[in-house]
């Protein structure tokens, strides 16, 4: 009797078991990824691999942006190995970089024919020349969008510098009842800032210095906040919670001159008529200069594998798929996420898509990164509750700096 | 017998004791030991730094604001909820068409996620096309900038705060009332009691168990405000929203400032074990009368 029932399990048991043992043999990958149009762009790659790959299942987490960085940070800083491709904002990718967070690319083979420079650049550390921690998928820089229609009808060119957005911005506000002169994400933290720096920069100013010292507190950061909050009486109210939704609504309806800051990524449907309701009329350019040239901002999106992923073979070769040239091309058409192969931008149907494109490839070619040190994120949050308070009318320009550049000081250890 | 007794209950009571240990106590103790540390994690390679986090904190515009606001959003939110939550349950408590629908549907908010929640709200908001603004220009009136006006920003998550916990209070305060004796209201009533002085001598008196229930849990749980100060305004605009649960969150989770969160989640733990305190002591009290 008990010999029958033990054979009586064992049966049992294979039977449960064999429909599952093929699953359990796949090669199974988990990625910490964006939501948004990241996360549909994500679904789209995997549905394209899985159709090559039948083998490899995969698990994708939409995450919103802070979330993400949490995400990863806590799982990477517990070596917990929850992650084999995690999606990181360039801005992040020193801290994870020289944490030893992420697997060396270049030893587990990447290619890397064929991107871009300045996104390739950020995806080594040290900075530019250093190991490859990382592949980059998203192209974007930061560039700067005005009505041309709006702009001829007032008599107003191209903006070539920040006053002349200033001025551009009054003139509109006050001509045209139903359209705000200049709009902008005023949300605390990476939002603020990241409108904020292109005005920083074009004024000589700098955050930190290339050693990594604090080095915001400066004329020309006075100038620079100065300058940004006279932008807000031109601005929609409420523009202080105002994020890309916001913004890109504003630009796609009509009812802003002017957006000093555009990702390529916010705008795939600037010039789709059952969407925008100002197809053809909106410009998008490098950001205006002043003091400096214009300097766009990089913001690129890269694909890493961390240092603890279970299945990192696997995950390199998702890489490799997700950044190849073909996919690259598909996602920009499909989805409009800014590539970061050249030879997408130069490609006749993508072009024909997205008319800025060649203006795109420029700006991303010479576009700056943010300054490469491990605090960024903090540096960031810090000079955005500043630069918030200062929007509120609650500190002065000048107090706005000083404070920053203390707190900024103090939390680099200076 | 007495003293096999007396081992029998600790032996009872002693896995009970053990899991407070390792989950309440354990953390509040290494909390307040990291409070003393400069550190981005454990105290694997902290720096000693006495009690210069507290300083760091007294001195911290951001923290100063935060504590105040949590404490504004404290007490206001609570108390509304709770003299909000007792008048919905006197007019629940008595017999009217429709009591079994109205019921459910005053209890609808508590359910809904807070996320849902801000959602919801964060749309009514809206300075242009938010459903408040536009039922003030239906009456002529102005738009107001529910979110970004300095001044009512926290008034506005207050609001959103009352919206979704109110009916927790109505619950608690509804089984209170159906605890007060019948036959006392009636004998008062009898003997020419009006509405007034029977709330005011009776039930007043017997519902003063729930409503300290009803206030603590409130209290508490306002005090951690997080959620909704995170979807709605994220401590904006400036720091207009800022709350202690933020703070502690971006010091040490975001920018690994662990000492300094340590520091702020120990003065959150005083406060916090003061409400606690002023609670117990007022319950035992209670008892002894």
């Amino acid at each position: 009797m008990p010999r029958t029932l033990l054979a009586a399990g064992v049966v049992a048991t294979g039977a449960l078991v064999a429909p599952i043992a093929p699953a359990l043999a796949q090669d199974s990958l988990v990625i910490a990824g964006r939501d948004g149009v990241y996360a549909e762009a994500m679904a789209w790659l995997i549905d394209a691999y899985a159709a090559t790959n039948p083998d490899v299942s995969i698990e994708a987490l939409a995450l919103p942006y802070a979330g993400l960085y949490e995400r990863a940070v806590i799982a990477m800083r517990e070596e917990a190995g929850a992650f084999d491709v995690v999606l990181l904002d360039d801005t992040w990718a020193t801290e994870f970089m020289s944490e030893g967070w992420l697997a060396d690319l270049d030893a587990l083979g990447a290619d890397t024919d064929g991107f871009v420079d300045s996104t390739l650049a950020v995806s080594r550390y040290p900075y530019g020349e250093g190991t490859l921690h990382a592949l980059p998928f998203v192209g974007n820089v930061e560039l700067f969008a005005y009505n041309r229609a709006l702009f001829e009808a007032h008599g107003l060119d191209r903006p070539e510098s920040w006053t002349a957005v200033v001025e551009a911005a009054a003139t509109i506000d006050a001509a045209e009842s139903d359209v705000d002169g200049v709009v902008f994400r005023g949300t605390k933290g990476n939002p603020i800032v990241t409108g904020f720096l292109p005005i920083l920069w074009a004024h000589g100013g700098r955050v930190v210095d290339e050693a990594g010292v604090a080095a915001f507190d400066s004329e020309a950061a006075v100038a620079a906040v100065d300058l940004f909050l006279s932008l807000k009486p031109h601005a929609p109210e409420g523009v202080e919670l105002y994020n890309s939704s916001e913004v890109r609504d504003a630009l796609q309806t009509g009812t802003t001159a002017m957006a000093i800051e555009v990702w390529p990524s916010w705008v795939p449907a600037l010039d789709d008529p059952s969407v925008s309701q100002v197809v053809g009329d909106v410009e998008i350019i490098a950001a205006p200069g002043q003091v400096e040239g214009p300097a766009p901002m990089l913001g690129s999106w890269l694909l890493a594998i961390p240092a603890d992923a279970p299945n990192p073979e696997a995950a390199l070769d998702f890489l490799s798929f997700a950044t190849a040239p073909e996919q690259q091309r598909a996602l920009a058409l499909e989805i409009g996420l800014p590539p970061t192969r050249a030879a997408v931008y130069a490609d006749a149907d993508a072009v024909d898509a997205y008319r800025w494109y060649p203006a795109q490839l420029d700006a991303l070619e010479n576009a700056q990164p943010r300054p490469r040190i491990t605090r960024w994120s903090e540096i960031e949050s810090i000079l955005g509750d500043y630069l918030q308070l200062a929007l509120i009318g609650e500190i002065s320009a000048e107090e706005a700096v000083a404070e920053a550049h203390a707190r900024i000081a103090g939390a680099l250890g200076g | 017998m007495h003293r096999d007794n007396h081992r029998r209950l600790v032996l009872l009571i002693a896995p009970a004791l053990v899991l407070l240990v390792l989950l309440a106590v354990y953390p509040v103790v290494r909390v307040a030991v990291l409070s003393l540390f400069e550190t981005e994690y454990g105290l694997d390679g902290a720096v000693y730094v006495g009690l210069d986090n507290y300083r760091t904190l007294a001195g911290d515009r951001f923290f100063t604001r935060s504590a105040l606001n949590t404490l504004h959003f404290t007490v206001a939110a609570s108390l509304t909820q709770v003299g909000l939550g007792l008048a919905i349950a006197l007019l629940l408590d008595r017999p009217f068409p429709g009591r079994r629908l109205v019921l459910p549907l005053v209890v609808v908010p508590l359910m809904l996620s807070t996320m849902v929640v801000a959602a919801i709200w964060r749309s009514w908001f809206h300075y242009d096309f938010g459903f408040l603004n536009a039922l003030l220009g239906s009456v002529g009136l102005d738009g107001v900038g529910w979110l970004f006006d300095r001044d009512l920003t926290l008034w506005s998550i207050i609001l959103v705060d009352v919206w979704q916990y109110t009916p927790l209070t109505v619950l608690i305060l509804l089984a209170g009332l159906s605890a007060v004796p019948r036959e006392v209201v009636e004998a008062a009533r009898i003997d020419g009691a009006g509405r007034w002085r029977i709330f005011r001598t009776i039930t007043l008196p017997l519902l003063a168990g729930p409503l300290a229930l009803a206030l603590l849990l409130r209290t508490v749980d306002t005090f951690k405000i997080f959620d909704k100060v995170y979807a709605l305004t994220g401590g904006g605009p400036g720091l207009a929203s800022e709350v202690l649960s933020l703070f502690v969150y971006e010091n040490g989770f975001r920018f690994a400032n662990v000492g300094i969160a340590s520091a702020a989640a120990m003065v959150m733990v005083v406060i916090a074990g003061a409400l606690a305190a002023v609670y117990a002591t007022w319950m035992l009290r209670s008892r002894a009368r």
